[in-house]
C-alpha cells in the first residue's frame, strides 16, 4: 500500500508498504525502521515548537517537532518496533538564501530533533539537511530503503 | 533573449472578465450603492453562486447564513467582496500545471491562496494598518508564472547555470530571459488594470527594496510567499532560491515567532478558502 504524508502529519508502514512525502522545504523529514519486523514510519513535521500553538498542537501534534518526534517513535513501538534496533534518517530543514535569522525554521526544526534524539540516546543514521532544495522522501518499509528526489535527481539517503 | 516573444505572450494571455472589471470600477465611486452592485452581479448568476459559497466559508467565519448579495456586501464589504470576485474569477486560469517551475496542477492556485491567507496572518499579528490590498496582491502575485514557465522550460540549463552561482531564482530568470515573473506579473496586472499598489506589490515581491516606495502590502506579500515556500506549498524547480530582504524584516518588525505563529493555522485556513472556491 503507498502511504502520502501531507505537511504536519506522520504515518506508519509495515512490510510492502511505501511511504512517501513531498516538497520538504524548511520541513522535517523523519524515517523510523525497524529492520526486524519491517515497520516503519514517516513524519513531515513543520515547525518546531508546540509553544507557539499549543491548541494546534493538541489537534494535530505532527506539525511540531517536539510533540511529532515522540508520536513516531511511540506510534512505532505500539506496532512492535525496539528501541535498540530503530534505524533513523533525516532529510529537509532548508532554509532560504542569506543570513536572516528570522527565516531559519529549517534550522530550528533540525536543532529541536538533535536535542531529542541526544537526550534519548538515538543516533541519525544519515540526513541530508539544510540547503535550498525541495526534496521528496521515498521509504520502502519492506526493504528500508529510503530514496530522495531533487530537481530530478534521486538518490538513496 | 526572448523578451520580445515573451511579450507577444502576454497580449494573448486571458483578461479579467467583465464582472470583476465593473466592480474594480465601483469601487473607487463613493456614491456607489448596493443595488448596482447586485446589478453587475446579476448579469453573472455563476459569480453571484460562488460568491454566496465562499462568503459562507469557515474562512471568514459570519455565525448566519449569508442567503443575498446584498447581506454579503453588508457583511463583507465592497471591498472584500470584489477580492471574492477576482478571486473566483482567476481560480480556472490559475489551477493550471506549471512547467518550467514543475508545478503540478493545482499546486500555483493553492500556493496563492496559502499566500494570501498567510498574508492576511501577518497583517493580523502584526497590527499592519492600510494593508487592504493585501489579499488581491498575494493572491495574483505569482501570475506571470503561467506565462514564463514554458521559457523556464526551454532556457533551464541556463537558469540553473546562475543558480549554481548562487544567484536567486529571479536573478537566473533574467539573466536567462531578460525578464523575471514578477516584472511579467505586474504586466499581465496592469493590463487587467489592476490598482497601481497591487501592480507594484507583484512587481517587487522577490526585490522590495528596489522598489521607489516602501509599502506594507509589498513587504508583507514578500515575507507570506517566502513563508509559505518554507513550509512546501508551492514550492517546485526553484526551491528556496530567495533571499529574505532584510529591509522588509526591520521595518515590519517580523520576528520567527510571528513567523511560526501564522505558519502554525495557514494550511487550515487555505483549506477552508480553497473548499469554497472548488466547483
Amino acid at each position: 500500500m503507498n502511504h502520502t504524508v501531507m505537511v504536519g502529519d506522520m504515518k506508519i508502514g509495515v512490510d510492502g508498504d511505501m511511504v512517501v512525502t513531498h516538497a520538504l522545504g524548511s520541513c522535517l523529514g523523519l524515517v523510523v525502521f525497524d529492520p526486524a519486523v519491517k515497520v516503519g514510519g514517516l513524519l513531515h513535521a513543520m515547525l518546531p515548537l508546540s509553544s507557539i500553538n499549543p491548541e494546534k498542537a493538541r489537534a494535530n501534534p505532527a506539525m511540531f517537532v517536539d510533540t511529532g518526534v515522540p508520536l513516531l517513535f511511540n506510534a512505532l513501538y505500539e506496532k512492535g518496533a525496539v528501541k535498540s534496533r530503530l534505524v533513523v534518517k533525516a532529510a529537509g530543514c532548508g532554509n532560504p538564501m542569506g543570513k536572516n535569522e528570522v527565516f531559519k525554521i529549517g534550522e530550528r526544526n533540525y536543532t529541536v530533533l538533535k536535542k531529542l534524539l541526544w537526550k534519548n540516546n538515538i543516533l541519525l543514521e544519515a540526513e541530508d539537511v539544510g540547503g535550498m532544495v525541495s526534496r521528496t522522501i521515498h521509504f520502502d518499509v519492506s526493504s528500508g530503503q529510503v530514496v530522495l528526489s531533487s530537481g530530478g535527481v534521486k538518490q538513496p539517503l | 533573449m526572448r523578451t520580445d516573444e515573451i511579450t507577444r505572450t502576454i497580449t494573448t494571455f486571458p483578461g479579467m472578465p467583465g464582472a470583476a472589471l465593473k466592480l474594480l470600477a465601483l469601487i473607487d465611486d463613493p456614491d456607489v450603492t448596493v443595488q448596482q452592485i447586485e446589478g453587475v452581479l446579476r448579469q453573472d448568476p455563476g459569480l453571484t453562486g460562488n460568491l454566496l459559497k465562499l462568503a459562507n466559508s469557515a474562512y471568514f467565519g459570519f455565525p448566519a447564513k449569508v442567503g443575498s448579495v446584498r447581506q454579503a456586501v453588508v457583511l463583507l464589504g465592497l471591498k472584500r467582496l470584489v477580492q471574492m470576485v477576482i478571486a473566483t474569477c482567476t481560480s480556472a486560469v490559475m489551477d493550471r500545471a506549471v512547467p518550467g517551475y514543475d508545478l503540478p496542477g493545482g499546486e500555483l492556485w493553492r500556493h496563492s491562496l496559502a499566500v494570501s491567507v498567510a498574508a492576511e496572518g501577518l497583517v493580523r499579528e502584526l497590527r499592519l494598518e492600510g494593508a487592504d490590498e493585501i489579499f488581491t496582491a498575494a493572491l495574483l502575485h505569482d501570475v506571470g508564472k503561467l506565462i514564463l514557465g514554458r521559457f523556464v522550460q526551454a532556457d533551464y540549463a541556463q537558469i540553473e547555470r546562475a543558480l549554481a552561482q548562487g544567484l536567486p531564482f529571479e536573478t537566473a530568470e533574467a539573466i536567462a530571459l531578460g525578464t523575471n515573473h514578477a516584472e511579467i506579473g505586474a504586466e499581465v496586472l496592469t493590463n487587467w488594470s489592476l490598482p497601481a499598489r497591487i501592480v507594484n506589490a507583484v512587481r517587487w515581491h522577490h526585490s522590495p527594496e528596489k522598489s521607489a516606495t516602501p509599502d506594507i502590502v509589498l513587504d508583507v506579500v514578500h515575507v507570506a510567499n517566502l513563508l509559505c515556500r518554507m513550509i512546501g506549498i508551492g514550492m517546485g524547480r526553484d526551491g528556496l532560491h530567495q533571499q529574505p530582504s532584510p529591509e522588509v524584516t526591520r521595518r515590519l518588525g517580523v520576528t520567527s515567532p510571528h513567523l511560526e505563529k501564522v505558519a502554525s493555522q495557514t494550511l487550515q485556513w487555505a483549506n477552508e478558502l480553497s473548499a469554497a472556491l472548488a466547483g
